[in-house]
This record gives C-alpha cells, structure tokens and sequence, in this order.
C-alpha cells in the first residue's frame, strides 16, 4: 500500500472516531457516578450506575417534555403527510404555470429566520390566549412540516415512472385512485425518508419552542436546556443521562434516513 | 398527463392558502409590532413608526450583533465546504466499498443530533478541566488550563466546530455520492495523461459538480441562520458580546434583559428582509 494512501486511511478512521466519539463519551457518562466524571483524567474503566437514568425518567418535567414532543411533533408530521404530500404530487404531475412559484414559496419558507416568526407569533398566541399551549406549537410546527415534506415529495414523486400510472389511467382509475392505489405505494421508501426528515426537524427545534412555551408546553429541548441552567453543581451523569435521552429518537432514524439519501442519489445516476 | 380533474386544485389550493396564512400572518406582524412601542410588561403600546429602526443603527451591540452574525456565517460556510469536499474525495480515493458504507452512516450520526445535545456533548467536551477535548492539552502541558469557551478570541470558533462536526460530515457523505454519480471516462482520460490524483480532482471531477456544490453552499448558508441553539447552550452570546449573533441579541432584547419586545421585531424584521433578499438573488442565480 503507498504511504499516501495508508495516510488518507488513518485521516478517515479519526475522522469517523471524531463522528461518533463525543456522542459515545457522553452515553459512557450518564452511566457515571459524579466523582468519575469530575476527574482530571478522563476515567475508562469505572462502576456503571443506573441511578441518572433513573432520576431523569422520573422526573415530572422530563416526562411532561417528553410528552409534549411526542404529541407536538407526532400531530405536526400527522398534518404536514395529509396537506402536504397531496399538494408534492399535484405539483409534479400536473405541473402549471405556477409550479416553479410555489416551489420556490416553499423554499423560500426556510428562509424566514425563526426570531422573525417566534416573536409575533408569541403575541398573537398571547392574545387569543393560546400561548404555552401544545395547540399553538402544532399548528406553528406544521408550518414547517408542510413545507418540507412538500419540498423533499416532489422530485419523490416526479421520480415515479409515469408509464405505471398511464396504464393505470388505461386501467379505467381516477386520478384520485392513481394517486392512492399507485403513486404513493411505489414512492412509499422516498416519502418515508421525507417524512421521518421533518419529524427529526421539528423534534430537534428549540428557537419556537423556547418562544412559544413558558410552563405546560415545554418540549424535551427546552427541558434539557433548563437543567443546565441550574449551573455546573447538577450532576453532571444526570445532564448526560437528559441528552442522551434526547437524542435518541432522531437517531431511531438514521436507517431509513441514509436509505432515503441511497435512494434520491440513485436517481440521479439514471 | 392532460386530464381534466379537479385533483389539482383539491390537493394543491388548501395546502398552499393554509402555508401561505401560517407565514403571511407572522410575517406581516412582525413589521406592524416592530413599528409599534410594545413591552412584554404592560399591555400598553403606541405607535413610533421607524424609530426602533433608527435606534438599531445607533446601538453599538446591535452592530457588532452584525458583524458576529456575518462571521459566523462565512466560518461555518467555508469551514463546512473545506471539510465535506477534503473528506468526500479522501472516501472516493481510499475507501472501498465497505468502509464507505460504514462511514456514511457515521458521518450522518452528529447532523440528526438536537442541536442542543450537540450542544451540550461539546459543552462537556470543552470543559476547562475535566473536559474530553482539552484533556490531550492538560495531558501535554502537565495542567495547563484551556477554556476555549470563555476566550473572546476562541469562543466564536468553538461553537463554530461543532457546527462544522455536524454538518461537514454529512456533506462528507453528499460530495461522495455526487462522485460517484460522475462517468467514470474523463478520470480515466486524465489518469492517461499522468495527471496526479489531485489534479484529477482539482480540474476533472470537482469542476463538473460545480452546480450541485453550490447549491449544497446555498443549503449550508440557509442552514447557518439557524445558529441561536448552539450559541444559547453553549455561550449565551458570551465570552461579553463574542458569540452574540442577531437572533441571540434579538432573543436577549425580547426576553431575557428587557422584554422589548417591538425593538426585538425590529431587528428580526431586518433580518428577514436581508435574508429574503440575499437568498432571493442567489437562487435565482443558483438555477440559472
């Protein structure tokens, strides 16, 4: 093997430790008592405790985030597949005039930075007294799932043989069924990946979130990011333990979301 | 597919008012409350017009708020860019088939992170003393402390690293897959010049994906704006004003300091216009 080339090995195998060591770190650290944490050389071999685990799953709070996610992010997904993949498949099949603007209105709905929408949202919740309520957050996140799950169904769809649907048209179907029967089966895998992509959007936001919460609608972020402000004296095995547990959920979906990136490059080629 | 069917208009009108409300509703808002005086403390306002406008480029933290912002943008864009296309071609180059698939599903791992438990694993990482990132310093100096959080001159540059760990190697992933869509003929072409492996990089493969590259720096600098996370994790805008970008000073206006609400607006509705434009422009160019 030339030099250059074992070099290049070595600089990819760092870079992959690099990829998934701090994440590692932190799960070996929530499985910590204190005093192993709090050491100036940082401690391999030591006696697993379940006791963060257990304190942040019995916690009120967590619970509560861990709810609100669930419910806020779960109903916003819900709405962003009914609204949005039928609206993907309009636009890339039955194309119009307008079919470039309202790709690129979708687009351009990543441009608004979330201060722009956080702060007059909280005063329009405020007054119709909706504010720190999940109602508020949901139709705020749908905003966000709606557009991209459109953004990402889109070429899903365009990518779909329309061979498959023209002999169902010749088979006697309506557009509508053409759309049920054949062109959501056969991009089922894509719009998975599209689906599970917005639900790791909206899991992992904060800005709104923070914004639009005070009290009972508190997501598992802001829950998370409120343990540290208590400053450096909460143990630190039971911070770890609270982001690990925060993480989790998004990378449930690491399979079906590097299958879905497989699949969209896949197309391209051909 | 010219068939007349309602499905169309059924499928793509409810979608498209609903969008157009949720984000018409906030924006427009937006500019009327930033004209207005409005407190979080009282319910009372009055209308100033531009006067909060006129404030802004008169507060010194608003224009370094600016400035930060603008610096974060191109450390985290370029950073991003330089380690995606190292590590992208690196893969094309050494790895097999094998080790490729094995790193793109590691290199994916940080980008599906919470910002916030991104945050926080660099948080802990970078901790002065028992931290797993300064121990290698403390273990070569015999002690010496290193708080790159708390330094004015570092601390932007640390918060900026974990943007790049998350991004970066998900790019990682994309530059190698745009490889390997390229025809394998022009490399084998230049490989019978004698062109070295860079060369080939540098004028063969990297030129022909220059429009998804870009349009990939497009995405990166959207995804930039969303910096306020990492920042309020991991600094709060400190070491003083180090790391405070826009929507970190419009946030602590708003919220934390002094519950100006309108002023906040204000600076947010600048942003908006800024970025709206900006990114208006450079699409259209983008899909020129």
């Amino acid at each position: 093997m030339r030099p250059g080339r074992l070099i290049g090995k070595a600089i990819l195998a760092v870079a992959g430790f690099l990829a998934v060591f701090p994440l590692l770190w932190t799960a070996l650290n929530a499985l910590k008592n204190n005093v192993d944490i709090i050491t100036r050389v940082p401690r391999l071999v030591f006696t697993p405790t379940w006791a963060n685990i257990i304190y942040i799953l019995g916690r009120d709070s967590v619970l509560t985030g861990l709810y609100n996610s669930v419910v806020a992010c779960g109903s916003a997904v819900l709405i962003g597949v009914v609204l949005g993949l039928p609206a993907a498949y309009a636009v890339a099949r039955y194309p119009n005039r307008w079919a470039g603007d309202i790709q690129f209105f979708v687009l351009s709905l990543r441009f608004l930075p979330p201060v722009a929408v956080a702060i007059p949202l909280m005063v329009i919740w405020l007054q119709v007294g909706l504010y720190d309520t999940l109602p508020a957050l949901i139709i705020t996140y749908s905003l966000l799932t709606i557009s991209v799950i459109m953004w990402l169904a889109i070429p899903a769809f365009q990518s779909v043989p329309k061979e498959i649907e023209e002999a169902a048209f010749v088979d006697g179907y309506g557009a509508y069924s053409v759309f049920w029967r054949i062109a959501l089966p056969v991009a089922a895998r894509s719009l998975a990946g599209a689906v599970a992509f917005s639900f790791v959007l909206v899991w992992n936001e904060f800005l709104i979130a923070l914004m639009l919460s005070s009290s009972n609608a508190k997501t598992l972020p802001i829950v998370a990011s409120e343990l540290s402000q208590q400053g450096m004296n909460v143990p630190w095995g039971i911070l770890n333990a609270s982001v690990v547990l925060l993480s989790l959920p998004p990378l449930l979906f690491l399979g079906v979301l590097s299958g879905f990136l497989n699949s969209v490059f896949r197309q391209k080629k051909t | 597919m010219a068939r007349r069917t309602s499905l169309p208009v059924t499928f793509v009108v409810p979608t498209i008012a609903i969008l157009l409300v949720l984000s018409m509703v906030p924006t427009l808002y937006a500019i009327v409350i930033a004209l207005q005086n409005r407190e979080l403390s009282t319910p009372d306002y009055s209308w100033v017009w531009l006067s909060n406008f006129a404030d802004l480029f008169l507060d010194r933290r608003f224009l370094n708020a600016v400035w930060v912002s603008v610096k974060w943008e191109i450390v985290t864009v370029v950073a991003t860019m330089v380690v995606a296309i190292g590590l992208g071609v690196l893969m094309f180059e050494v790895a097999g088939p094998r080790l490729r698939n094995l790193h793109c599903l590691l290199f994916i791992i940080p980008v599906l992170l919470p910002r916030v438990s991104a945050a926080f694993v660099w948080k802990f990482a970078y901790h002065p003393l028992y931290g797993i990132a300064t121990y290698p310093y403390r273990l070569v100096t015999g002690g010496l402390i290193f708080d790159p959080l708390s330094k004015p001159g570092t601390a932007l540059f640390a918060v900026a690293s974990v943007d790049v760990w998350q991004w970066g190697l998900f790019f990682a992933v994309i530059v190698l897959k745009l490889l390997e869509t390229l025809p394998p003929q022009p490399i084998e072409a230049a490989r019978l010049d004698h062109a070295k492996r860079w060369q080939i990089h540098a004028y063969v493969t990297l030129p022909m994906l220059k429009a998804p590259l870009i349009s990939l720096m497009f995405v990166k600098m959207i995804e930039s704006l969303r910096s306020f996370d990492l920042i309020y994790v991991m600094t709060r805008g400190g070491p003083g004003v180090a790391t405070e970008t826009l929507d970190m000073y419009a946030f602590s206006q708003g919220f934390i300091e002094s519950g100006k609400v309108s002023y906040a607006s204000a600076m947010a509705v600048l942003m908006m216009i800024a970025t709206v434009i900006t990114f208006t422009m450079l699409w259209k160019r983008v899909q020129a």
